[in-house]
This record gives structure tokens, C-alpha cells and sequence, in this order.
């Protein structure tokens, strides 16, 4: 039981890892970024590259997994969003999608299509009364409290931040003070990634790597993001460790129906509180 | 005065009632090109190919339905596509062998899917209908790969080998293609009187605008709703016609991954239009069954065509055409006003 509740908190917080960038891009652009699927794959498979380099020294992988994907966002967020913002949500989602395509047949061209394997970068058990919890899961579920708690700090405190949330209320209002807010969306898109790809980077040691594995979890973050509400913060963050107990407490009874499960509960919330965008 | 009254439009009255905007004969001249093309096609590629190619197009049609002229672009539109061939494949297998049933039970099933789903998907626009079809298309995979496995056979899929048709045998292949392109010309039938009906041009409004057609007192919701389940009835036909067409139907007819085929195809071609569907739809089996073989990275050449479609080409080769056509056709009316 509490082997299930510590899954379900691990899952929960590599959703919100990569819900965030979701929800701040569908709150302030309105586009969905089918392209974050690719974002967070490529994190990955930069860790598995330096891995050998590093002789194994997995946190140095992540940081440098972390910081490759920031200027492969800010060029499809210059080249692709910024050109099609305000034209069509249409055209931005099929343009997106177009990037994920080409960037997941790359990485199959360049890695391979076998999923590769890799191991927990702690490795020690905490025994409690009987139970064994890796420290790792433990680890993973602390760093998004603390990220949680800086995201917070960081919206309500820096400027940036300020603007941002401002945006997400009233984006023309914002501009009207002569604040570029492009230019704010762009850094915000830059961050979103980076946690996208730090969320798969956490998760590669406990799921199996291959190159498809982002079109699920873009999926999940996507329910993530419709459950707790479009651009709001907290209500993501709560909804991701929701839905990530939904994941492990379905699994515990019927392990291929986890998934679909999520997407049971989104349609639920979806018939309960309609979503206009 | 009393007549008058009676002839503003209402929302359900003139819905119902399909005005002639289209001259009977125009219908049947559009139908015999149609027809034409694919015969004409047939010799030169094979007849199995361009049989393929039709049922291709009958999906593009119903997915161009609901993003062409509706505006609610679906990334789960397979869905209904595997509904359908897995209506007739269970249909065929446990049922009767007889194919338009089977062609029927695909219809059906696929509609009543999009009666049932179609409430909670019709209520959201853009980003969010895209999504939420690809979840449910993900769930529909889900289910008959594995939780119907009893049923559905799993990943091995079915076998479908229907019956004859009235002493006609399904098994060869120019009885199928004569077949196949039947329903493909009353699709199209059914499409052109829909679109240029009142209710083809209701949809065509919420599509700029639906704030302004709510306003206008047209419960939207309905019609909405209306075009899902059509859009997915016909998706369900062209499922039927495909597991009919192979043989078999496995859970690679739901594949997710393979959404972005049809939005290629309609985007090609041109959306909102039925021709441009079906020379989308062409064009789009020509380059995967053709260069796809050459092309040893497919899904790159196929995202960078996505982008240069997204950029550079939107109106799609029959909005091209028209622009060309009409480019020539202003000047010469010029031309003869002033002489």
C-alpha cells in the first residue's frame, strides 16, 4: 500500500515536472506544444550519450541533458510558435506536431529504435518495518516540492515571473504598458522545457527509453494540465500528484488500464467543468 | 405577412430541409469526373492500389467534414476508423457474413462512438478537441488490443472474409474496386448535398465564428454534435470498406501515430473543399506507396512537408488550382466588358 502511495507520489511529480511548461504555454500562447513530447525525449537520450563521457556521474548528465534543450526550445519557439502566434491554433499544432516528427525519426536515426536500459543512479533502499522505498523515487518527489516551492517564489516575487502571471490574466493588458510579452513567453517557453526534459531525464532510470515515449506522457501532462485548470500553477501541481495516485492505484489492480484511467478521470472534469479556449 | 413568418429561418426547421443551392445535373457531372478519374487511375497504377486509394479518400472526406468545413482539427480521427473495421470485422466473424451488413455494423458502431464521446469532445474547440481525441483514440487502441482481447483477438486481429454480394464475389479485385468506389461516390453524393445545404453553411459559420451563430439562436452544441457523429460514421464506413478491403482488421487500423497521415492529406490537397480531399487524398497514397520506398527517412521528409504546407502552401494544390483559374477567368471578363 504505501509502496503504491510512494509510486503514485513519483509519477506525480515527473507529471508536474512536465505539465508546467504545458500549462504556462496554453495559458499565456493558447497553443499546445506537441513539440514538448520532443523536448523531453531528446533530455534523455543527451543523458544516455554523456553518461559514458562522465564515467557514470549521472547528475553532471542531467544538468548538461538539462541545458541542451534550451536552444533547441528557443528555436522552435522562434522559428515556429512566434510565426504562426495569433494566425491559427490549427496551423501552431500541426506545425508542432511536424517538429515532434522530425525530431523523434532523428533520434531514431542517430540512437536507434531498441530502448535502452539504465539504472537507478542511487541505488540504496530505505528499509521501513518491512518495506523497501528507493531513495531515488524519494529524491524525485522532494525536488518537485522544492521546485514547486521556487516556481512560486519565481512568479511571485522576480519581475519576470510577475509579468508572466500577469500575461496569463490579461496579455493585452500587459502590452499596454509597453512590456514586450513575447519576449517574456519566450524565456517562459525556454523554462517550461528545461523542466520538461529535467521530469524525463528523473524518469529514464525507472521507465524504459525509447524513442516514442514521449507521445504518452504528453498525453498524461496534457490531462494534467486540463484537471488543474490552464495557466494555474498550483491547481497543476496538485492535479499532477492526483492523477499520478489515479496511475499507481489502478495499476496496483489492473496494470494496463492506468493510463487509460487518466484519461477517464480528464473526461469526467471535462462533462463537470467545460473548457473554452 | 404571415408567410414571411413562417419562412424565418428556425433552428431546427431549416436544417431539415435541403435546399437545391446544386442543379441535379452539376451532382451528376461531378460524380461521372470522380468516377472517371479512378477508372482512368485504375489501369495505370493497379486496380488493389487505387481500391486502397479510394477508401483513403472516403476517410480524408469525413475528416475534412469536421476540420475543412467545421474547424475542429482532430488528432484521434483513426478512432472511428478502427470502429468501423473492427464493427465489421466482429460483425462478419460472429454475425453474418453477408458484407453490407457488415458494412452497416461498422457504420453503426462508429456512430454510436461519436453519439457517446461526442458531448464531451464537441465542447471544446482547438487545442483541446485535438487533444481529447487523441486521448480517446489512445483508450480506443487500448481496449481492443487488449481488454476486449477475447473478443477482438488482440494484436493477431481478425480475419474478415465476407460473403458474396448477390452471386458476386468480394475476392476479386474489380468487383471490389466497382464496390468500393459505389460508397465513395455516395459519400461524396452525401457530402455535396450536406455542405451546400443551410446546415453545410451553419457549420461553415461556426467554424469563422461560433459566438456570433450562438447569438444568431442556433443551439451549436447540436449541430456540433451532428457533424461529429456524421464525420464519424463515414471514418467508420472507410474502417468497414478497409478490413473488407485487407482481409483483416488488428489494432494497427486504431494506431494512433498514424493520425497525422489524413491531416497531411487534407492540408495537401486543400481543406474545406471535397475535391481538394480527394486529390489530398491521392496524392497522399501516390507519395507514401511510391516514394515512401526510396525514402529511407520517411517521417522527416514527411514532418518538413507538414512545415512547408504549414508556412508557404495553405490553400492546399485544388486552392492553388482555383486561385490560377480564377486569375485567368477576371481578366477576360474584363476583357469582353469593355469591348
Amino acid at each position: 500500500m504505501i509502496n503504491t502511495i510512494i509510486y503514485g507520489l513519483t509519477i506525480g511529480a515527473i507529471l508536474y515536472f512536465i505539465s508546467i511548461g504545458l500549462s504556462l504555454t496554453f495559458g499565456t500562447m493558447k497553443i499546445v506544444n506537441f513539440a514538448h513530447a520532443l523536448v523531453y525525449t531528446v533530455g534523455i537520450y543527451m543523458v544516455i550519450t554523456f553518461l559514458p563521457l562522465l564515467k557514470g556521474n549521472f547528475w553532471v548528465a542531467a544538468l548538461i541533458g538539462t541545458a541542451v534543450v534550451v536552444p533547441i526550445s528557443y528555436v522552435i519557439e522562434r522559428f515556429i510558435i512566434r510565426r504562426l502566434y495569433g494566425e491559427s491554433l490549427d496551423y501552431a499544432i500541426i506545425a508542432t506536431y511536424a517538429v515532434l516528427l522530425i525530431g523523434v525519426d532523428a533520434i531514431k536515426w542517430i540512437w536507434g529504435v531498441n530502448p535502452y536500459p539504465m539504472s537507478d543512479p542511487i541505488g540504496k533502499y530505505l528499509s521501513l518495518g518491512g518495506l523497501t522505498i528507493p531513495v531515488y523515487r524519494i529524491l524525485i518527489v522532494v525536488i518537485a516540492v522544492l521546485l514547486f516551492g521556487a516556481l512560486n517564489f519565481f512568479f511571485r516575487k522576480s519581475i519576470v515571473g510577475k509579468i508572466v502571471v500577469a500575461a496569463l490574466e490579461d496579455k493585452d493588458g500587459v502590452r499596454c504598458l509597453g512590456i514586450k510579452v513575447d519576449k517574456y513567453f519566450s524565456v517562459v517557453f525556454m523554462l517550461g522545457s528545461a523542466l520538461a526534459a529535467l521530469g524525463g531525464i528523473l524518469y529514464a532510470p525507472i521507465t524504459s527509453i525509447h524513442p516514442y515515449m514521449g507521445f504518452t506522457v504528453l498525453l498524461l501532462s496534457f490531462s494534467v494540465v486540463i484537471v488543474g485548470g490552464m495557466g494555474n500553477l498550483n491547481g497543476t501541481f496538485v492535479s499532477a500528484f492526483a492523477l499520478g495516485l489515479v496511475m499507481s492505484f489502478t495499476a496496483r489492480y489492473w496494470s494496463q488500464a492506468a493510463e487509460t484511467m487518466v484519461f477517464i478521470v480528464m473526461a469526467i472534469m471535462l462533462i463537470i467543468k467545460p473548457i473554452e479556449i | 405577412m404571415k408567410k414571411e413568418a413562417e419562412k424565418t429561418p428556425g433552428p431546427m426547421t431549416d436544417f431539415l430541409e435541403f435546399k437545391r443551392h446544386l442543379p441535379k445535373e452539376r451532382i451528376l457531372l461531378e460524380l461521372v469526373i470522380v468516377a472517371g478519374g479512378f477508372v482512368l487511375l485504375a489501369p495505370i497504377l493497379k486496380v488493389q492500389r487505387v481500391t486502397d486509394f479510394m477508401i483513403f479518400c472516403i476517410f480524408v472526406l469525413s475528416f475534412d467534414l469536421l476540420y475543412g468545413y467545421m474547424g475542429r482539427l482532430s488528432f484521434g480521427h483513426m478512432l472511428f476508423l478502427g470502429a468501423g473495421a473492427y464493427g465489421g470485422g466482429l460483425c462478419i466473424r460472429y454475425i453474418t457474413k453477408d458484407p453490407l451488413l457488415a458494412i452497416l455494423a461498422g457504420i453503426v458502431l462508429a456512430g454510436l462512438l461519436a453519439m457517446l464521446i461526442g458531448p464531451i469532445i464537441v465542447r471544446t474547440t482547438g487545442a483541446c478537441f485535438a487533444l481529447i481525441n487523441l486521448a480517446f483514440n489512445q483508450v480506443g487502441f487500448f481496449l481492443v488490443l487488449s481488454v476486449l482481447r477475447k473478443i477482438t483477438k488482440g494484436e493477431d486481429g481478425l480475419g474478415v472474409v465476407p460473403a458474396g454480394l448477390g452471386g458476386l464475389n468480394l475476392g476479386s479485385r474489380p468487383i471490389m474496386f466497382g464496390f468500393v468506389l459505389f460508397f465513395l461516390l455516395l459519400t461524396f453524393y452525401v457530402l455535396r448535398r450536406v455542405t451546400t445545404s443551410p446546415y453545410g453553411y451553419l457549420i461553415r459559420s461556426i467554424k469563422e465564428d461560433e459566438t456570433r451563430v450562438k447569438f444568431l439562436g442556433y443551439n451549436t452544441f447540436l449541430y456540433k454534435w451532428l457533424t461529429y457523429v456524421l464525420a464519424g460514421c463515414l471514418a467508420g464506413l472507410a474502417g468497414t470498406l478497409n478490413a473488407l478491403n485487407y482481409g483483416y482488421v488488428n489494432p494497427n487500423f486504431m494506431d494512433t501515430h498514424r493520425n497525422v497521415d489524413v491531416v497531411f492529406a487534407v492540408l495537401i490537397g486543400g481543406a474545406g473543399n471535397l475535391y481538394g480531399s480527394i486529390i489530398g487524398g491521392v496524392v497522399y497514397m501516390v507519395i507514401s506507396n511510391y516514394l515512401a520506398i526510396y525514402i529511407p527517412r520517411w517521417e522527416i521528409v514527411l514532418g518538413m512537408a507538414l512545415l512547408i504546407l504549414v508556412f508557404r502552401f495553405r490553400q492546399g494544390i485544388w486552392g492553388y488550382v482555383r486561385k490560377k483559374g480564377a486569375r485567368r477567368s477576371i481578366p477576360a471578363e474584363i476583357g469582353v466588358e469593355r469591348g
